[in-house]
């Protein structure tokens, strides 16, 4: 910390790639650093079976055996991690007050890198069977589901993906998509050639999740070119509709967000808040993947420090 | 007090792997059944949660009193274990 009080020079909120990363180039630098996590270490990366496509390993990854690597790597060097959640964010000039779940601390800059959570349906049952059959992390509650049938909705690569890693246990997966056509990459499209127990429904509406005794029996559907309904009896739903930027912390903050609630950033990957900068998913215009995040976590870090000796 | 702490688990949920380093950073010891490891307990890990879900923490304390805690909830398991 600098001499001056209790001041870290960078505080990062969300301790996924994107802050991981960056915290490897803060700390390698001198400039301390403390990262603040509600949720997982690793971030969404941990909580995914299997990554392809993150460079450097040749033949995949395990999400929460990259997680724990990066983990370890920021802290090789000095990094905190403090397990907490961020509340909120004050600029009062030299530095920022940041309000979390275990009081305030002070930091000159401030990395935001809190990626988003998973959207919800918003139907009937889908609440009320919230980890009683609705899910929305395959690799969490997956093992349950064991010679047991499921649907799983969407048809972005994320859906695809989760789909596929639940064939581990499910005996049968219907995978409806509202859509008349997937949102994911061709090499996943191709994969799912592979699991013959998946079978796609295009076209159709997830309406309503219907359970008895507590537990999930069926859900409803409308084929939206017949407008019938149609029945999918199940013993388990897994959503993944996309996602919802982690941005609801910063409402009085007076940080520019997009349409969506993305953050909006410059060129310096800097906010409209002077010395507070974004990376990662939450960024408005990333492209949501752990190599861009790590990527911009890096640049975030060294145009934080540019910023610390301009204005120390 | 904590007499016992067991943790329902699978080898690929994160949330797990947070409660496990969170009881560790806290030096608090604990058990873990492992629900791929051992499919059979399932079942069980149900009947005590009501949930198809882990992590699940059953906190067993002095007076032989149980505290169940589902999913990595800070602001429950804190007090649950102390
Ligand atoms: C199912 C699935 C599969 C994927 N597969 C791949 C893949 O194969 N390859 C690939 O490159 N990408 C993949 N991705 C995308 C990848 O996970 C993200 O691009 C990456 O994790 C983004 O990193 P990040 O650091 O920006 O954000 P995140 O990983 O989302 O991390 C943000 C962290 O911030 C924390 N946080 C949020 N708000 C607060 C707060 N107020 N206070 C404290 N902490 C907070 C969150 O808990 C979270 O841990 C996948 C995503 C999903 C959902």
């Amino acid at each position: 910390m600098s001499e001056t009080e209790d001041i870290w020079d960078v505080l990062m909120v969300g301790a996924g790639p994107a802050s991981l990363s960056s915290a490897i180039y803060t700390t390698r630098e001198d400039l301390s650093t403390v990262i603040y996590e509600k949720g997982v270490i690793g971030g969404l990366a941990s909580t995914t079976d299997w990554i392809d496509n993150y460079p450097g390993f040749a033949e995949g990854v395990s999400g929460l055996e990259l997680g724990e690597q990066l983990q370890q790597q920021a802290e090789r060097f000095g990094a905190k991690i403090e397990l907490g959640e961020v509340l909120g964010i004050k600029d009062v000039g030299k530095y920022k007050i940041i309000s979390t779940t275990d009081g305030d601390v002070k930091a000159r800059a401030v990395l935001i890198s809190t990626g988003s959570d998973y959207k919800r349906l918003g139907i009937p049952g889908e609440a009320e069977y919230y980890a009683k059959g609705v899910h929305y992390c395959a690799t969490c509650d997956g093992a349950f589901y064991r010679e047991k049938r499921l649907v799983v909705v969407g048809g972005g690569n994320s859906a695809v993906q989760e789909a596929m890693f639940l064939t581990k246990y499910a005996i049968h997966i219907d995978l409806i998509i509202r859509g008349d056509k997937f949102r994911a990459s061709e090499v996943l499209i191709h994969e799912l050639d592979k699991f013959p127990m998946i079978k796609v429904h295009m076209n159709t509406t997830t309406d309503e999740i219907v359970g008895s005794d507590g537990k999930v029996t069926k859900v409803v559907g409308t084929n939206k070119k017949t407008g019938k309904k149609v029945d999918f009896p199940t013993d388990g739903v897994f959503i993944f509709i996309g996602l919802l930027p982690n941005t609801g912390f910063l409402k009085d903050t007076g940080i520019e967000l997009d349409e969506i609630g993305l953050i909006k950033t410059d060129e310096n990957l800097e906010t409209n808040i002077p010395g507070v900068f974004c990376a990662g998913d939450v960024r408005s215009g990333a492209t949501m993947q752990i190599a861009s995040a790590t990527g911009e976590g890096a640049t975030a870090a060294l145009k934080i420090r540019k910023y610390l000796e301009k204005n120390s | 007090m904590a007499k016992d702490i067991t943790i329902y688990t699978t080898n690929t949920c994160a949330y797990c792997v947070m409660v496990k380093k969170w009881l560790t950073a806290k030096g608090k010891p604990y058990q873990e059944v492992n629900l791929d490891e051992t499919p059979e307990r399932a079942e069980e890990a149900y009947k005590i949660s009501g949930q198809l879900a882990v992590p699940v923490t059953v906190v067993t304390k002095d007076d032989d009193q149980k505290e169940v805690i589902i999913g990595y909830n800070l602001a429950k398991l804190a007090p649950a274990v102390s």
